[in-house]
């Protein structure tokens, strides 16, 4: 592809992302009736432009990660404030039809330094994952592991197929049920991260249900 | 055992009561905005979709919070909005400034610049999010607002102490609190704690902005040196760290590395080229480095960046017509006149510049009769007092003694380097000019007569104010300011002196009114000059102790 088409491809995902974004922020305009006939395709089709929204994030990070590593940019955040976004974020996705908690573990630090914005595409990775396949609940907690921060997306879903369990993100064939792209992508931010040798991780397990956890130096 | 979440904020805001300004160059931006803040009862929304529009509402009445899209699809984008308003004084350090952007890399822009906003919110991000983030930032503006406060006052001590005592008692705004205090640290000249704290952030993790924060304490501390070292260091980590470009070449100019300092100032350009006072900068390196192409480029960006910028004045026309007219380009300077023709005759400055340009050209092109009339109308702007920069002057000398008016040449001449006894650039043209005429010897003595006396009158004064007699060295100093009304180096020195003896013998009439008088000359003639930050707390400090009180905002 020549420079000026990459360029061009790149925008135009950009264009298609924000007025997805507008499309959404319209459909929030739209007032919830309490019946469950006109809320529900209402409540699918928010979803549905999140998911599509997200893909877009997903492709244009891929895209950029295709030129140079993933650029970082570091600053410090409070942990606190940043899982309560997230809470907030995946309740009003869910609109009560599952039940979305969040925790913050004794000892996790005031501030932590991270780059939200990457960290935001994987967990919200995460949440959408769950959404789709949680029965009842959807928990968000955070607390410390080997002196790590450590983010858990949890959920009661039939938990992460087997093969993911052993090679999460990277070593994953793509097309092995759905596209492993956020997966992937979680991976590579979680590596992304680095501090005094030290390198993030990317942790799948089945508690049962699904748990994902980002580890950050 | 783990926390559930109780919401951990300790004050309400009450959202009804905010005034807001959405600023977007998107219809169904702006309104989609207003809706999803009307939502969650932000309901006194105003809109406006150009920097130039914001620039306009905020003069009618303050905002408490402002949402800006940094790409405002004109000349100025978020960023330098932001650093408009705050430079015109329209915004507090208490309102809410939160950028929106469509791309992760723009947040690396403006992260590391000067002013950072509030927060960023990527594009697109839903209702949920906006309220999140707004409601964490009140709650930091409510925390802060002691230290605010303090600052806007000039009680600068006052507002280093809100700060500690923030890091004691709220340890999530540790790092906040920690940003704000070196900057404080700076503003006051106390740079060694500057650095000591900068190295602590450093220590917890090297985010951009504090090695930024210590590169300009190292520099400050005369230790280029070390300073060009980080700054290498932190643009190979993040290129796009705009900030780091512009202190690297005022760094190497410090290290008298002005090719270095070009190309500096050009990577940074290349990367973002729409500031204003980073192409005229620029400019005026490539012009002293005699590089006229990139002189050239630089000064017409700025003036096409800067259209409505208020940076941009008319010696930015006069620098640009000056490259073209020694680039054997004629007709282009004239160009560059008769297309900036409109905003040249609003100023008195402005018509000066078009007449000594005019001068230049004609005398080059051999048209006497109409390079004649152009001195005759440059001569009747000066007798008003209209007055140009240093090489504006020095060009209207040059086409005078060319036209062999040398009587006026040399009375500007004399004047320049009054007002420039410290510039060797604008003395050796001075220099040049007579040489070229024939003239070396008569310039060597008339630019000596011309120096002596306000040289003489400076150091004079400096020496008393250091013995301590400050009645002898506020005279000298004032009387050299007055001699030398456009010399900056002798104007902060007469305002220096008059804060000293402010500080240790208490105000004399009209003796803090002169000194910002004085200060505010200098922010004209040479903005951001980096003594001004010091002499300008040291006037805050001496209001607050004598407890004059100051507007609530400049
Ligand atoms: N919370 C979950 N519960 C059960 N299975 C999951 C969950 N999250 C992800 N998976 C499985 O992992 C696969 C890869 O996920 P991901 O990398 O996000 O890609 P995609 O969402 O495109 O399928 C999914 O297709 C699904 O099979
Ligand atoms: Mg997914």
């Amino acid at each position: 592809m020549s420079l000026e088409a990459k360029d061009l491809y790149a925008a135009l995902m950009h264009e298609l992302k924000n007025n997805l974004g507008l499309l959404a922020m319209a459909m929030e305009q739209i007032p919830r009736q309490d019946s469950e006939a006109h809320d529900r395709p209402l409540d699918d089709a928010r979803l549905l432009c999140q998911q599509v929204i997200e893909r877009l994030r997903q492709s244009l990070l891929l895209y950029k990660a295709a030129e140079r590593p993933l650029p970082i940019e570091i600053d410090a955040y409070s942990p606190h404030e940043f899982v309560q976004e997230m809470r907030d974020e995946a309740a009003s996705l869910a609109h009560g039809r599952l039940q979305v908690s969040a925790a913050v573990d004794d000892g996790v630090p005031p501030i932590w330094f991270f780059d939200r914005n990457l960290v935001d595409i994987a967990l919200t990775n995460a949440i959408h994952n769950s959404l789709a396949y949680a029965r009842s609940r959807i928990e968000i907690r955070v607390g410390m592991a080997e002196e790590r921060l450590c983010i858990t997306v949890s959920d009661d879903s039939d938990g992460y197929p087997e093969h993911l369990l052993h090679a999460p993100g990277l070593d994953t064939p793509l097309g092995s049920g759905g596209t492993g792209l956020g997966l992937r992508l979680s991976q590579m931010i979680a590596q992304a991260h680095v501090n005094r040798g030290r390198t993030g991780e990317l942790r799948l397990s089945n508690v049962p249900g699904a748990a994902f956890s980002i580890l950050l130096p | 055992m783990a926390l559930r979440f109780v919401s951990n904020n300790e004050h309400l805001i009450d959202y009804g009561s905010l005034r807001t300004l959405v600023v977007d160059d998107i219809p169904g931006m702006r309104s989609a905005l207003k809706m999803t803040l009307a939502n969650f009862g932000i309901t006194r929304t105003d809109v406006a979709s150009t920097a130039q529009e914001a620039i306009f509402r905020l003069g009618n009445g303050p905002y408490d919070l402002i949402l800006a899209d940094y790409n405002l699809g004109e000349a100025r984008d978020g960023q330098q909005l932001l650093e408009e308003l705050r430079h015109r004084g329209l915004i507090t350090l208490q309102t809410v400034y939160v950028m929106v952007t469509a791309e992760a890399m723009y947040e690396r822009v403006a992260a590391t610049a000067e002013l950072a906003p509030d927060d960023y919110l990527l594009k697109p991000f839903n209702g949920e999010v906006l309220r999140n983030r707004l409601e964490v930032i009140f709650q930091r503006k409510l925390a802060f607002s002691e230290a605010h406060r303090r600052f806007a006052e000039g009680d600068l001590e006052g507002a280093v102490a809100a700060c500690d005592s923030l890091m004691r008692n709220k340890p999530r705004y540790l790092v906040d609190a920690l940003r704000f205090k070196g900057e404080l640290l700076n503003a006051m000249g106390r740079f060694e704690e500057g650095e000591a704290l900068y190295r602590l952030v450093i220590e917890m993790r090297a985010v951009p902005w504090a090695r930024l924060g210590l590169a300009r304490v190292l520099h400050a501390l005369g230790r280029a040196q070390e300073a060009e070292a980080i700054l290498l260091d932190a643009l190979a980590a993040a290129p796009e760290m705009m900030a780091a470009y512009d202190l690297l070449a005022e760094v190497r100019i410090a290290r008298k590395d002005l090719v270095g300092a070009q190309q500096s100032l050009q990577e940074g350009a290349a990367i973002s080229g729409k500031t204003v006072r980073r192409q005229q900068q620029l400019g005026e390196l490539a012009y002293e480095n005699g590089d006229l192409e990139t002189a050239r480029t630089a000064f017409q960006a700025a003036l096409d960046k800067g259209r409505h910028s208020i940076f941009v004045s008319p010696a930015d026309y006069g620098n640009l017509c000056r490259v073209q007219v020694e680039q054997g380009n004629l007709n282009g300077a004239l160009d560059t006149l008769k297309k900036n023709k409109d905003s040249l005759q609003l100023a008195p400055e402005g018509q000066l510049v078009t007449a000594v340009i005019q001068s230049m050209v004609h005398s080059r092109s051999g048209q006497a009769d109409l390079a004649r009339r152009a001195l005759d109308e440059a001569g009747r702007l000066r007798g008003e007092g209209v007055h140009g920069d240093g090489r504006l002057m020095l060009d209207l000398a040059d086409s005078c003694m060319t036209q062999g008016r040398n009587e006026e040449s040399d009375a500007i001449i004399g004047e320049v380097a009054k007002n420039a006894h410290d510039s060797e650039a604008l003395l050796s043209k001075a220099r040049e000019i007579y040489a070229r005429c024939g003239r070396a010897a008569d310039g060597e003595e008339l630019l000596k007569k011309a120096t002596a006396d306000v040289r003489k009158l400076n150091n004079e004064g400096v020496y008393l104010a250091q013995k301590g007699d400050f009645d002898g060295a506020v005279s000298r100093l004032l009387t050299a300011a007055k001699e030398a009304p456009y010399n900056p180096r002798i104007l902060m020195n007469a305002a220096w002196v008059l804060l000293r003896d402010a500080d240790q013998n208490g105000l004399k009439e009209g003796g803090l009114q002169e000194a910002k008088r004085l200060l505010d000359e200098v922010e004209r003639l040479a903005p951001g000059h980096s003594r001004l930050p010091g002499l300008r707390s040291q006037v805050r400090e001496i209001e607050a102790r004598y407890g004059i009180s100051r507007r609530p905002h400049p």
